[in-house]
C-alpha cells in the first residue's frame, strides 16, 4: 500500500546546459544526450526519507518510468526536477486548460522506491509503437581547402543569436569557434555530423528506406493533399521566409501552422493579446538597466552569453556587473540562482500570488498576512524598494512563468506591474526565447495573419483559438489526421498523449539532423543547416533581425528549407487546380 | 500584352490635363503614346465616362515594421469580424482593420487605386524587419522613413555642428537601412523617456546634449538638404498630443526656411492634426487649424499633411512618440504597449476610440478639414489618416467626401459634438474641391514631395504605368450633392493598373503581384565617407547590440529594391 501523502511530489521539468551541448555534439541518439535527460533530481532530505536508492518509480496520471536518481540542494523538499526530453514527456499533464500550453511544471507525481530496471528510450519509443529503430545518423562529407576565417558569424542555437562569432574554417570543416558559448561551440564545430544526406520514406515493413527527393516530394505531396485537416508544426529553426512559405501552404491546405510558441511564451504572447508589453531591445539593457529580475529563467543554461553580453558590460549609464542588482526568483536554486544578489525561492505553484502582493505593495495596499507564497512580507517590501528605486528596471521570464499555474495570467500580471513601475521609473518585460527563431516565426505569422501562433484556416481565413487551434490540443483530442515537421523535434518535448496521436498519423519531417521525431516519421527530408550551409532571416527574441549568412556550401544534394517548401506548395496548388 | 485606355475623362494635374477626353497607352510597365499600341493586339479598357488618374499615392500611413506587428499582437479583437476568406490563387486570405494583415493592406489601397504607400517611421536597427514586412504586402510600391530624432550617433555628430559629416553620417545610416527619408518624431523626447522624463518642448534641452529639437531639427535639415534627398525631413513636432501645442508647430515651421534651398518646401509636418491644439487644457481645447493654415499660405518652405480624424473608428495609435504615449495610456486605462530601441528611439502602443459626440474627438476632427479648406496652394497639402492612428487609410474616400461636398460636411457636423462645432470656424467654410484638385492632393502633389514626379504621379509618356480607373461620369454626377456616391466609387476602382498589369477589377483584386521599394543612395566624396565609416564602426561597438556588418541591410535581401540616386549640392562625387 503506498503512503500516498509521503510519496506526492510536485514535477519540474527544464532545460540544462549538458542537455544542450550533447545534443548539439553527439546527436539525438548519443548516449551523452540521453544520459543529460534520463535522470531526476531530489532534495537528499526526501531521498533519505524515502528510502530511496539509486533509482525510484516515477508515477504520472498517464503512466510511470524508473529513473536514476541525483541527490541536490538546490530542489526543495517535496519537489522533483527532470530535464525536458522523452522521460519528462510520459509524466507531464497534456491537459491545456484551453491555453494550449500543457502543465510542465510543477506536475503532480508520485515518487516510490524500486529496484526495477531503468526505463530506456527504446522503452518509451515503444510506447509510441516505434518497432524499428533504423535512424542512420552520417557525417556529411567536408571538402578539404584553405584555412580561412569568418567574422560577424550568427550563431543559431537560442533566441540571443550571438552576431560576433569568429569561425575558423579549413576547406568546409569548422575547425575552432570564437566569442561561442559552450552549446554554440558544440553546435558550430559538429554542424557536420549526424546527419540525414538522403531522404527516406518508410515502407510498409516498417523500415526506412531511401528515396530521391522526387519520391519523398511526391510522397508528401500525396499525404497532405489527401489529409483533410493537416498540421504544419515547427519553424522556429528555420528562416522567417520558411515561416511565410508555411503559412501559404496551411492556407492553400485549409490546414493548421503552429510553431513551437506554443509549447513555451505562448502564454506570453496570450497575456500581450490582453494588457500589451513593455519591452526594450537588449542592448538598452546593457546601457541603462540597474536591476534585473530573473523569473523562472535559468538563463545561465539556457542562454549562457545573456551574462557576458548585456550585464557584466559597461553600458553608456551603467557600468558593469557592479553597478546592476540582480534578483531570481524560481523555485529551483538554479545555476542563474547562484549569480544572483538576491534569491527568492517561491513556493510551487504560486507565482501569480507574489506578482499580485507586489503589486499591491506598489499601491499601498495593506497585505493582511506575513508570508506570500514562501516569501515573508519584510522581504517583498525590500523586493518593491529595490524595483521603484531601479533607475531602469527587467524582467526577464522563462519558461518557469510560462508552463506552470495560472500560465498567461501570471504573465499578464507581471507585465501590469511592469506597466505600474512606469510611474515610479523605467521597467521592462522581456521574455527568454529559446529557438533561435521562434521570434521571427511569431512575426511572419503576425503579418501575413494576425496571429502569432496556432493559426488555421479551415474556414479560408485565419483563426487562432487556444485551446482549439493549439497543437498540444490538436493531437491530444485526436484533430489532424498528418503532420509535417520541420525545424522541430516534438517526440522529444511533447506530453505522452500527443505524441501517441502523432505516431498514427501520417508524418513528414523536415530536419537536417536526425529527431526523435524521425523514428516515427513516414517521409524524412533532409535539409541544409540555416545559418551555415544555407541564408535567410532570424529574429532576436528583442525583436531585432539579423541576416544569416552561407559559410559553407551545402552537402551536394541536400536542398534548403526555401527549395523544399516551394516544391511542396506548387505540387500541392497542382493537385488542388489552383495552378 | 499593351494595354489601350480609351476616352477617359483624365486628370493628370503635373501634366495639366483636367478632365480631357484622352487615351492612354501602356507598354511594358510605361506609358506611352497611344498612337503607338496596336488595337488588334492590345487589350482595349473602355473608360467612356470614366474618371482616369494616375496611381494614388500616400506619404505616410504605418503599414509594416515592428509597431504594426505588436499592434496585431495586443488587438486580436481587430480581426475577428474583419475576415475575407482567400480566393486562391488570386487573392489571399485578409483579415484587419486598424491593423490588417499585409495581404488586406496591399489589396485595400489597390482597390481605391492607390499604388504607393510610404511606411512613416523605422527603427533603423528594425529596418530588416520593417523590409520583410513590407515585402510581404502585395501590389503597392512603398518606401519607409528612417526614424533619426532620437539617435546617439547622429546626436553626437550634431553636436559637433559639422553638416557635412553628419549629412555623410545620414546618407550611411539610409543606405544601410535601404531607407528614403529623414524622420523625426517628437525630436529628442526618446532620449528623456529612457531616463524616465516626458516630452520636450521645442526649446528645452535634450537630456545629456547641449542641443534642444530646434537645434537638431534645424541641423537635420541642413544636412537633408546639403544631401539633397528626394523627400524633405519628415517632422512630428514636438508636444504633440498636449492642449497648447500649435504654438510648438508654428514654431517648427517657421524653422524651415532656415535651410531651404531655393523656393522649394525644405520641411513637411506630419499630422497635423494632432499638433493643432490651441487652448490650455482638454476642455477648453479649440482648433489651431485656422492659424496652421494661415502660416501654411505664408510659408512657401514647409508642406504638411493632415493625420485626419475619422470620427467612430477604433484606432489603434502607434507612434515613436513614447512619452506621449505613456500620456495616453493614462487618459484611456487600457491596453498599453511600448518598445524601448537602443542608440535610437522608444514607441508606444495604445488603442484609443473617436467617438463623434465626444468634445475634444470633435474639435480633432475639425482641425484637420480646416487646415486643408483654408490651405490656398493645394500642392503643399496631403491627405493622410496617419493609419491607425486618427483613421483607417480605408477612409480615405469618405475623407475625400468632406472634401468635395459642402453638403457631406453639413450632414456628419449633425451627428459631432455641437459646442465643439459650434466653437470652430468649419460650418462657417463652403468651399468645395474639384476632382483635379483631388488628382493634385492624392497624386501629383505627393509624387513631387518625394520627389518622384519624373515617373509617378502623373500620365506622361515615360510614366510608370501606375493607374486607377474610376466609374465616376464627372459630365453627369454632381459631386456636391452625390457625395455618398462619390466615396463608393473611389473605394473600389473599377480598374487598377500596376505597372501595366489589371490588378483591380470591378473593385476586386484579380491578381497578387510585388511591387518595388525605393530607397535614397545619396553619393557622398570617398574620403568624407571613410572618415564617416571609421566613425561609425567605433560608435557601434559601444552603442549597438549587433555588428556593424550585421547592421548594414543588403540590397539582395529585398525583393525588388530600387535606388534613388541623389547627389549632394555642394562637393561630393
Amino acid at each position: 500500500m503506498k503512503n500516498i501523502e509521503v510519496n506526492k511530489f510536485k514535477l519540474y521539468t527544464g532545460r540544462d546546459l549538458t542537455q544542450g551541448i550533447a545534443m548539439e555534439r553527439d546527436g539525438k541518439f548519443g548516449e551523452k544526450y540521453l544520459d543529460a535527460v534520463s535522470y531526476i533530481e531530489m532534495n537528499p532530505i526526501d531521498i533519505e526519507r524515502l528510502g530511496i536508492s539509486d533509482r525510484c518509480r516515477v508515477e504520472g496520471k498517464y503512466g510511470h518510468i524508473v529513473l536514476p536518481v541525483k541527490a541536490s540542494d538546490s530542489v526543495q523538499e517535496g519537489t522533483v526536477f527532470i530535464p525536458m526530453g522523452p522521460w519528462a514527456n510520459i509524466l507531464v499533464d497534456p491537459e491545456t486548460e484551453s491555453t494550449g500550453m500543457p502543465k510542465l511544471k510543477g506536475v503532480d507525481v508520485l515518487i516510490l522506491p524500486t529496484e526495477e530496471e531503468i526505463t530506456s528510450l527504446k522503452d518509451i519509443l515503444r510506447r509510441y509503437g516505434v518497432k524499428e529503430f533504423d535512424i542512420q545518423p552520417i557525417d556529411r562529407p567536408l571538402k578539404a581547402g584553405e584555412t580561412c576565417i569568418v567574422k560577424d558569424v550568427v550563431c543559431t542555437f537560442c533566441g540571443e543569436l550571438c552576431d560576433y562569432l569568429e569561425i575558423s574554417l579549413e576547406g568546409e570543416r569548422i575547425k575552432r569557434v570564437k566569442g561561442g558559448c559552450a552549446i554554440s561551440n558544440a553546435k558550430l564545430l559538429n554542424y557536420h555530423r549526424h546527419r540525414i544526406l538522403k531522404p527516406m520514406i518508410r515502407s510498409d515493413d516498417g523500415k526506412l528506406r531511401e528515396a530521391t527527393l522526387e519520391e519523398a516530394i511526391e510522397k508528401t505531396i500525396e499525404i497532405l493533399s489527401k489529409s483533410k485537416y493537416p498540421l504544419l508544426y515547427g519553424w522556429s529553426n528555420t528562416s522567417t521566409q520558411a515561416t511565410e512559405i508555411g503559412i501559404e501552404l496551411a492556407e492553400v491546405l485549409g490546414g493548421v501552422i503552429d510553431n513551437t510558441t506554443v509549447m513555451c511564451h505562448g502564454p506570453t504572447a496570450l497575456a500581450a493579446q490582453e494588457v500589451g508589453t513593455a519591452r526594450a531591445t537588449l542592448g538598452l539593457v546593457k546601457h541603462f538597466v540597474d536591476v534585473i529580475i530573473f523569473w523562472g529563467s535559468n538563463a545561465v543554461h539556457a542562454h549562457p552569453n545573456h551574462f557576458a553580453r548585456w550585464i557584466i558590460p559597461e553600458g553608456k549609464i551603467v557600468k558593469g556587473r557592479k553597478e546592476r542588482k540582480i534578483i531570481v526568483i524560481d523555485v529551483r536554486k538554479t545555476a542563474t540562482a547562484k549569480q544572483a544578489d538576491i534569491f527568492i525561492q517561491i513556493e510551487p505553484e504560486k507565482d501569480f500570488e507574489l506578482v499580485t502582493a507586489l503589486r499591491m505593495l506598489l499601491k499601498d495596499i495593506e497585505i493582511e498576512t506575513d508570508n506570500v507564497a514562501g516569501v515573508s512580507l519584510d522581504k517583498l517590501y525590500e523586493l518593491i524598494e529595490i524595483m521603484k528605486t531601479a533607475r531602469y528596471g527587467a524582467f526577464f521570464i522563462g519558461m518557469g512563468l510560462t508552463m506552470t499555474g495560472a500560465k498567461f495570467r501570471t504573465i499578464q500580471e507581471l507585465i501590469k506591474l511592469a506597466h505600474d513601475l512606469n510611474e515610479w521609473t523605467r521597467f521592462v518585460m522581456i521574455p527568454m526565447r529559446g529557438h533561435y527563431n521562434v521570434t521571427g516565426s511569431n512575426e511572419a505569422m503576425l503579418w501575413s495573419s494576425g496571429y502569432p501562433y496556432s493559426i488555421e484556416f479551415s474556414r479560408k481565413f485565419p483563426r487562432m483559438i487556444p485551446g482549439f487551434t493549439t497543437t498540444p490540443d490538436l493531437l491530444m483530442h485526436g484533430e489532424v489526421d498528418a503532420a509535417l515537421i520541420i525545424a522541430s523535434d516534438p517526440v522529444a518535448h511533447f506530453p505522452q498523449k500527443a505524441i501517441e496521436h502523432l505516431s498514427k498519423i501520417p508524418v513528414i519531417v523536415i530536419d537536417p539532423k536526425w529527431s526523435l521525431t524521425t523514428t516515427i516519421a513516414d517521409v524524412i527530408i533532409p535539409t541544409t543547416m540555416m545559418g551555415i550551409e544555407s541564408e535567410g532571416t532570424a529574429y532576436r527574441m528583442d525583436g531585432v533581425a539579423i541576416r544569416l549568412r552561407k559559410i559553407v556550401e551545402p552537402p551536394e544534394g541536400v536542398p534548403t528549407d526555401l527549395e523544399i517548401l516551394k516544391k511542396i506548395l506548387e505540387g500541392v496548388m497542382k493537385e488542388r487546380g489552383l495552378m | 500584352m499593351d494595354l489601350l485606355i480609351k476616352n477617359g475623362y483624365v486628370y493628370d494635374p503635373l501634366n495639366n490635363i483636367n478632365g480631357d477626353v484622352m487615351d492612354i497607352g501602356v507598354r511594358q510597365g510605361k506609358i506611352v503614346d497611344p498612337s503607338e499600341i496596336d488595337q488588334r493586339k492590345a487589350r482595349v479598357i473602355d473608360a467612356k465616362n470614366m474618371v482616369v488618374m494616375p496611381g494614388g499615392i500616400d506619404i505616410h500611413s504605418h503599414i509594416a515594421g515592428p509597431k504594426v506587428s505588436t499592434g496585431r499582437l495586443i488587438k486580436p479583437e481587430d480581426h475577428y469580424l474583419s475576415n475575407i476568406p482567400g480566393k486562391l490563387p488570386y487573392r489571399r486570405a485578409q483579415t484587419g482593420v486598424a491593423v490588417p494583415n499585409v495581404f488586406k493592406i496591399g489589396y485595400c489601397y489597390a482597390e481605391m487605386g492607390y499604388t504607393t504607400v510610404a511606411e512613416a517611421a523605422s527603427p533603423p536597427l528594425k529596418a530588416r524587419h520593417t523590409h520583410e514586412e513590407m515585402d510581404a504586402i502585395p501590389i503597392i510600391d512603398k518606401m519607409t522613413y528612417i526614424l533619426v530624432d532620437s539617435n546617439w550617433i547622429g546626436l553626437d555628430y550634431a553636436e559637433k555642428g559639422d553638416v557635412e559629416v553628419l549629412a555623410a553620417y545620414y546618407a550611411w545610416i539610409l543606405d544601410s537601412t535601404k531607407g528614403y527619408a529623414l524622420k523625426l518624431v517628437d525630436p529628442g523626447s526618446d532620449v528623456a523617456w529612457l531616463y524616465g522624463k516626458m516630452c520636450l518642448d521645442i526649446d528645452d534641452y535634450i537630456p545629456g546634449y547641449s542641443l534642444r529639437p530646434r537645434d537638431l531639427i534645424e541641423m537635420v535639415g541642413k544636412a537633408s538638404e546639403y544631401l539633397n534627398l528626394p523627400h524633405q525631413i519628415h517632422v512630428h513636432c514636438n508636444r504633440l498630443g498636449y492642449p497648447g501645442n500649435y504654438i510648438t508647430t508654428l514654431e517648427t515651421m517657421k524653422l524651415a526656411q532656415k535651410f531651404a534651398v531655393g523656393d522649394e518646401p525644405s520641411l513637411h509636418i506630419t499630422h497635423v492634426q494632432f499638433t493643432g491644439y490651441k487652448g490650455d487644457n482638454w476642455s477648453d481645447l479649440r482648433s489651431g487649424g485656422e492659424d496652421i493654415a494661415k502660416s501654411l499660405n505664408r510659408n512657401r518652405y514647409v508642406t504638411l499633411d493632415l493625420g485626419q480624424v475619422v470620427p467612430g473608428f477604433k484606432a489603434l495609435t502607434m507612434t515613436a512618440d513614447a512619452p506621449f504615449e505613456f500620456v495616453l495610456y493614462h487618459l484611456t486605462r487600457g491596453k498599453w504597449s511600448f518598445a524601448d530601441v537602443e542608440a535610437e528611439t522608444a514607441s508606444g502602443i495604445v488603442p484609443y476610440e473617436y467617438k463623434k459626440k465626444n468634445y475634444v474627438n470633435t474639435i480633432q476632427w475639425v482641425i484637420g478639414l480646416e487646415v486643408l479648406l483654408l490651405t490656398e496652394d493645394l500642392w503643399r497639402v496631403y491627405v493622410t489618416t496617419d493609419h491607425p492612428n486618427a483613421g483607417p487609410f480605408t477612409a480615405y474616400p469618405k475623407v475625400f467626401s468632406w472634401l468635395l461636398s459642402n453638403k457631406a460636411r453639413e450632414e456628419i457636423i449633425q451627428e459631432m459634438n455641437r459646442r465643439a462645432v459650434s466653437l470652430s470656424a468649419l460650418p462657417a467654410i463652403d468651399r468645395e474641391l474639384s476632382l483635379y484638385d483631388i488628382a493634385i492632393l492624392t497624386r501629383a502633389s505627393p509624387a513631387k514631395t518625394l520627389g518622384l514626379d519624373k515617373f509617378k504621379g502623373h500620365l506622361g509618356i515615360g510614366a510608370q504605368a501606375d493607374i486607377a480607373i474610376y466609374d465616376l461620369n464627372p459630365g453627369e454626377i454632381d459631386l456636391s450633392k452625390e457625395y455618398k456616391l462619390i466615396a463608393e466609387k473611389l473605394r473600389r476602382a473599377k480598374y487598377t493598373i500596376k505597372d501595366g498589369k489589371i490588378v483591380v477589377k470591378d473593385g476586386e483584386v484579380i491578381a497578387t503581384t510585388y511591387g518595388y521599394t525605393y530607397y535614397s543612395k545619396a553619393e557622398i566624396a570617398e574620403d568624407l565617407m571613410k572618415k564617416v565609416v571609421e566613425g561609425v564602426k567605433d560608435k557601434f561597438k559601444t552603442y549597438y547590440s549587433v555588428t556593424y556588418d550585421n547592421f548594414i541591410i543588403r540590397e539582395n535581401e529585398l525583393r525588388n529594391p530600387k535606388a534613388i540616386r541623389v547627389k549632394p549640392i555642394v562637393g561630393g562625387g
